[in-house]
């Protein structure tokens, strides 16, 4: 499995004020699936993301991508383990400001401590054009539509291999026909990179995309039998 | 540095303005080095040409070159001392004077030795102390004002009469007044002699000539100075300690050296305040590379050296634009004076104040959590 937790749970604040994001969640997720998660704001989507991106620790359980323990490991090892093995598309699509959507890509060798060299190129612009982007490779988060900056998103999440994905609402600040449209091309890419894929969201319009649903309520996740 | 040169290509308006603010911070940190430097070569240039270790004043807690007095078996009590390898009397002595056309000056009036080793080099005409008895060296400075060889210079109030001889090759001040030397004895008859001189057919009475303001000395390594002026009763001074006895020299420095202070402190709060407001500007940005594996480490080297790149490039362009002045002023009267060590000590300082300021201010990424890059709050 690329993503295995385990029983985890997630504690806001103490005592009486105590908040449960996460409530004995489990979860296996293999390579090449995707896994859409769907709940209302406030069901606990985030929080799910956050642990299982290595963005914050869970108060209990264990979450393991490949065959690493996150939940073991300190803070500069999960910096390394989302550097190396986790790959995100975030919500609006948080893109640098000053980068081309070329460098967007060449940014990620570049805080492996390499030097992006003509392979790296390669693989970039190979990536942006099969997001529909290699005619603006040079362009500016600023130059480009809601829609062209998700797809540099979702290029930028596969540049560096990653072991496992998160998508975070990729539709939300799309309209209905180009948010699908975002959603199959993540499905495709995350079947063609063979790359396990938890994506969140509130849109039931994209869930017959996934290979599988699970609802997200309270903090608790339960799978559907069909997407 | 990745980002760093991508950010300074896009935000183009905002890190020109921050450089031309460090631009003009260097411009005049430098600038203000070059016065200290002019204005302390206009004060004391006669005493930093001297080839001396020490000079021996009166005996006295704040010693000036204008209250003292020094007597014979001083100067020659010192002359036989062990370690003093070169010893000289030298008479000091302000004076209000004209020239033949009336001109009035000031000056400040030096009786040397003959064939002294403290004499100027002089660059046009002769010596002092030749075949001519009253004839005397003026420092370059009264050249520029019109003074030349073989004009009079009257000293008023003693009425003595000197000729100029010669020129020194550079101007030789003290406390900001031009330096006339003349022999020793012309000297002594003007401080200490009736006005006018001896009477004709008549000497000066030999007391006269038992007494100077100050000794020039070169001593070796290691002379107990301390006891031999306990011995001599004299205050000696060694080279810092007789450049402050000059009038004004000490304030002067302190002034300049404080406003220099002030800059750099100012370079480091206004360059701190800059990248402070760059880093909160930044923080969903920064969010968003620590979410995607940037250490800290990475984005704290990216963001020094962005702050490096614009504080080294506003300084070296600062530091072309006080060449421009310098080339500007060469040949006016602002005391101006650019010498590399203290233009090297400039450009450090304003450095570290820069990178201090910056980093002060960019620490504060490392406090960034990278879970804002979901759209939550830290």
């Amino acid at each position: 499995m690329s993503l295995t937790a385990e029983n985890v749970s997630l504690v806001f604040g103490d005592g009486g004020e105590q908040v449960r994001a996460l409530d004995g969640v489990s979860i296996d997720l293999a390579a090449g699936q995707l896994m859409a998660v769907l709940g209302p704001s406030g069901a606990g989507k985030s929080s799910l993301l956050a642990v299982c991106g290595a963005l914050q620790s869970p108060s209990a359980g264990t979450i393991r991508v490949g065959d690493i323990d996150i939940t073991a490991a300190n803070r500069g090892e999960l910096t390394r383990i989302r550097r190396e093995k986790i790959g995100f598309v975030f919500q609006q699509s948080n893109l640098m400001a000053s980068l081309s959507a070329l460098d967007q890509l060449l940014l990620l060798v570049h805080m492996r401590g390499r030097r992006p060299g003509k392979a790296d190129r390669d693989r970039a612009e190979k990536l942006l054009d099969e997001v529909g982007m290699s005619h603006r490779l040079r362009h500016r988060p600023g130059e480009l539509s809601g829609g062209e900056r998700q797809r540099v998103g979702i290029a930028r999440a596969f540049m560096m291999n990653p072991e496992l994905l998160l998508v975070d609402e990729p539709t939300s600040m799309l309209d209905q026909q180009r948010g699908r449209q975002i959603v199959e091309l993540l499905v495709r890419e995350c079947h063609e990179y063979n790359v396990a894929t938890m994506m969140v969201t509130h849109d039931q319009n994209v869930l017959d995309c996934a290979d599988r649903v699970v609802d997200i309520s309270d903090g608790r996740l339960s799978e559907r039998t069909t997407a | 540095m990745f980002i760093a040169i991508r950010d300074l290509k896009f935000a183009k308006g905002r890190f020109f303005l921050m450089g031309f603010v460090v631009t003009l911070v260097a411009f005049l940190v430098i600038t203000l080095s070059g016065l200290s430097a002019g204005l302390v070569k206009a004060n004391i240039s006669g005493l930093m040409a001297l080839p001396v270790t020490h000079v021996a004043f009166e005996d006295t807690d704040h010693p000036g070159y204008r209250n003292t007095m020094i007597e014979r078996y001083m100067w020659e009590g010192w002359a036989a001392q062990e370690g003093v390898e070169a010893m000289e009397p030298l008479g000091h002595t302000v004076f209000n004077a004209r020239t033949d056309d009336g001109e009035p000056l000031e000056i400040a009036l030096w009786g040397l030795v003959d064939d002294s080793f403290i004499a100027p080099v002089v660059n046009r005409g002769v010596t002092y102390g030749g075949d001519i008895d009253n004839g005397v060296v003026i420092s370059r400075g009264l050249q520029d004002d019109g003074v030349d060889i073989g004009d009079l210079i009257f000293l008023d109030r003693v009425l003595t009469e000197l000729r100029v001889v010669g020129v020194t090759d550079e101007y030789r001040n003290i406390g900001h007044l031009p330096i006339i030397y003349a022999p020793l004895a012309k000297w002594q008859e003007a401080t200490y002699g009736p006005p006018g001189g001896p009477p004709p057919g008549e000497k000066l009475p030999d007391i006269v000539f038992d007494f100077v303001s100050v000794i020039a000395l070169r001593l070796a390594e290691g002379t107990d100075v301390e006891a031999l002026d306990d011995e001599l009763e004299t205050t000696t001074l060694d080279r810092r300690g007789f450049y402050a006895a000059s009038t004004g020299y000490e304030s002067e420095v302190q002034s300049v050296q404080m406003i220099q202070s002030l800059l750099f402190v100012i370079s480091a709060v206004v360059i701190g305040a800059f990248f402070s407001i760059w880093t909160i500007q930044r923080t969903k940005e920064i969010g968003l590379i620590k979410a995607l594996g940037a250490s800290n480490a990475y984005v704290l080297k990216d963001a020094l050296g962005q702050a490096l790149a614009l504080i080294a490039t506003g300084t070296l362009i600062g530091y072309l634009g006080t060449l421009w002045f310098n080339a500007l002023v060469k040949d006016t009267e602002l005391p101006f004076m650019l010498e590399g060590k203290t233009i090297m000590v400039s450009i450090v300082m304003l450095l570290i104040a820069g990178i201090v300021g910056a980093a002060l201010s960019i620490r504060r990424v490392s406090a960034i959590d990278p879970i804002i890059a979901l759209g939550r709050d830290q």
